[in-house]
């Protein structure tokens, strides 16, 4: 098992983003996490790396216990984790190639340039910064800076969001393939009901703080929950 | 109330925690020097136009309101280049380049880490193994402090020179008898001070500035309104520091 979350639950204020949801994802599974904006997809994946505490319930990743973790076990499980966040999130002041080699030990050029053809860029953008490329292209660059330390589980925050249909198409297959290929772990939080269909193994509806749906693609399609019909459409 | 209590001591715990944590780094040793020289480049040097205009002026001003007061009270102005000496080393030169950083290098420093905080740069740099307070706020409080003492002994020394310029050119006096009266007034544990002073303000400024910036939510308005109040507290914890140094150093120091 990769993931696993027992009963967790979290709140900004009053408002309950998760009650008390349970659910695990099994290693090279692609699991997509669907729902409506502020019901909790991002604060899932936050707290899954110990980037944001859970108000209680257990997270575990590959058998390590998340909500617990000290510092130096949550840098243990870090290691083995990547996130594409909803912004590109690189840092203004280095060069893509400085960008995609952070999370490297030994600043390897070739395998910056590899990570950078993954994601349909080439090389000829190494010593340009961030902001001197666009939206599109910098999204693509966070993606290549993920997958360079070559991690176990991939978490995306809506990974395509501002890209070209054509880039987006790659970013899923790629998403697909890393699962077929090298058996890697993927969470993706979208609102992209037509991309989970074709390359999810399981979906995950969330609503108001719970699961409303986790089933395979086959079951999700004949479901008749209002929300999940209304994704549905919206994908058709 | 209750939650602007808790909001409180979270921030107080968060601001020591910040500090601490920034003063364990500086004990691994000299690091991130090319980080330490652009910091230095942006805050100090960069600062240097508006702290060498405004400093003058402030010199020249000092000088007038002293004469003014003193030809008043005392009828004589004889007095002047001690006092003014005086208050220019252990206020004036100190508090004004403190403040312009504040309004300059702080405010810079809680939009640029305020940016990071909502565009998840910083959730970014904690995922690659980065600690942020060591990659954001170490090099900024390093410079900040080499930076902040520099620009106060530049500013004490050209308030001084305004001071003395006015004092020659509308008050007669000569340029060694203005420099032998000041030495009488003036000690070196003025100038030790007015040190102290500016290290204690250039450790405070990055520290909350940044505070601030990783406090940041929302979008565009979270980071105008975290600058806002970083500005507004620095300020305030300035002016409240030197009261707070003023008064230790004429216990331990005169």
């Amino acid at each position: 098992m990769a993931i696993s979350f027992k009963n967790v639950a979290k709140a900004f204020g009053q408002k309950k983003v998760l009650d008390g949801v349970s659910f695990s994802v099994e290693t090279g599974e692609v699991l997509f996490i669907l729902g409506k904006s502020g019901m909790g997809k991002s604060v899932t994946l936050k707290t899954t790396i110990g980037l944001m505490k859970p108000d209680r319930g257990e997270i575990y990743v590959h058998g390590e216990a998340v909500h617990t973790a000290s510092e130096h076990t949550l840098a243990q499980v870090r290691k083995k984790c990547g996130m594409v966040f909803q912004h590109p999130a690189l840092l203004d002041s280095l060069t893509i190639f400085e960008n995609v080699a952070f999370g490297l030990e030994t600043k390897n050029r070739e395998r910056v340039i590899e990570c950078l053809k993954l994601v349909h860029l080439d090389e000829s953008i190494l010593n340009r910064k961030p902001q001197e490329i666009s939206y599109g292209m910098q999204k693509r660059v966070s993606l290549a800076r993920t997958l360079a330390p070559g991690p176990q589980i991939l978490l995306f925050d809506e990974p395509t969001t501002g890209l070209d249909p054509i880039t987006t198409n790659a970013v899923n297959e790629l998403i697909a393939e890393l699962s077929d290929r090298l058996n890697v772990t993927s969470v993706v939080v979208s609102h992209d009901m037509g991309c989970a269909l074709r390359i999810a193994d399981r979906i995950l509806v969330l609503d108001q703080g719970n699961i409303l749906a986790l089933d395979t693609v086959d079951r999700i399609k004949s479901s008749s929950e209002p929300l999940i019909q209304d994704f549905l459409r919206e994908a058709l | 109330m209750k939650k602007q209590l808790f909001y409180f001591v979270t921030a107080v715990h968060d601001v020591f925690f910040i500090f601490g944590k920034t003063l364990l780094t500086c004990l691994k040793g000299p690091h991130r020097a090319k980080e330490i020289f652009h910091h230095i480049n942006q805050i100090g040097i960069g600062s240097l136009p508006v702290i060498l205009l405004s400093t003058a002026f402030a010199g020249f001003v000092i000088t007038g309101e002293i004469a003014f007061h003193m030809d008043e009270a005392l009828h004589t102005v004889e007095m002047i280049p001690g006092f003014s000496a005086q208050f220019i080393l252990r206020e004036i030169g100190v508090v004004i380049p403190a403040l312009l950083m504040v309004s300059k290098a702080g405010a810079a420093n809680t939009a640029e880490v305020g940016s990071m905080k909502v565009t998840e740069q910083i959730d970014a740099l904690r995922l690659l193994q980065i600690d942020p307070i060591e990659y954001l706020v170490y090099p900024r409080f390093v410079a900040s402090i080499v930076s902040l003492a520099c620009l106060t002994l530049i500013s004490i020394f050209v308030t001084l020179s305004c001071a003395t310029a006015i004092a020659v050119i509308r008050y007669h006096f000569t340029w060694l008898e203005y420099v032998n009266s000041l030495l009488v007034f003036v000690t070196p544990r003025d100038l030790i001070s007015a040190l102290l002073k500016g290290l204690v303000f250039g450790a405070v400024i990055p520290v909350i500035s940044c505070f601030y910036g990783f406090r940041c939510t929302g979008g565009a308005e979270g980071v105008g309104s975290a600058t806002t109040n970083s500005v507004v507290t620095s300020t305030i914890l300035i002016i409240l520091l030197d009261f707070v140094l003023t008064f230790a150093f004429s216990v331990l120091l005169y």
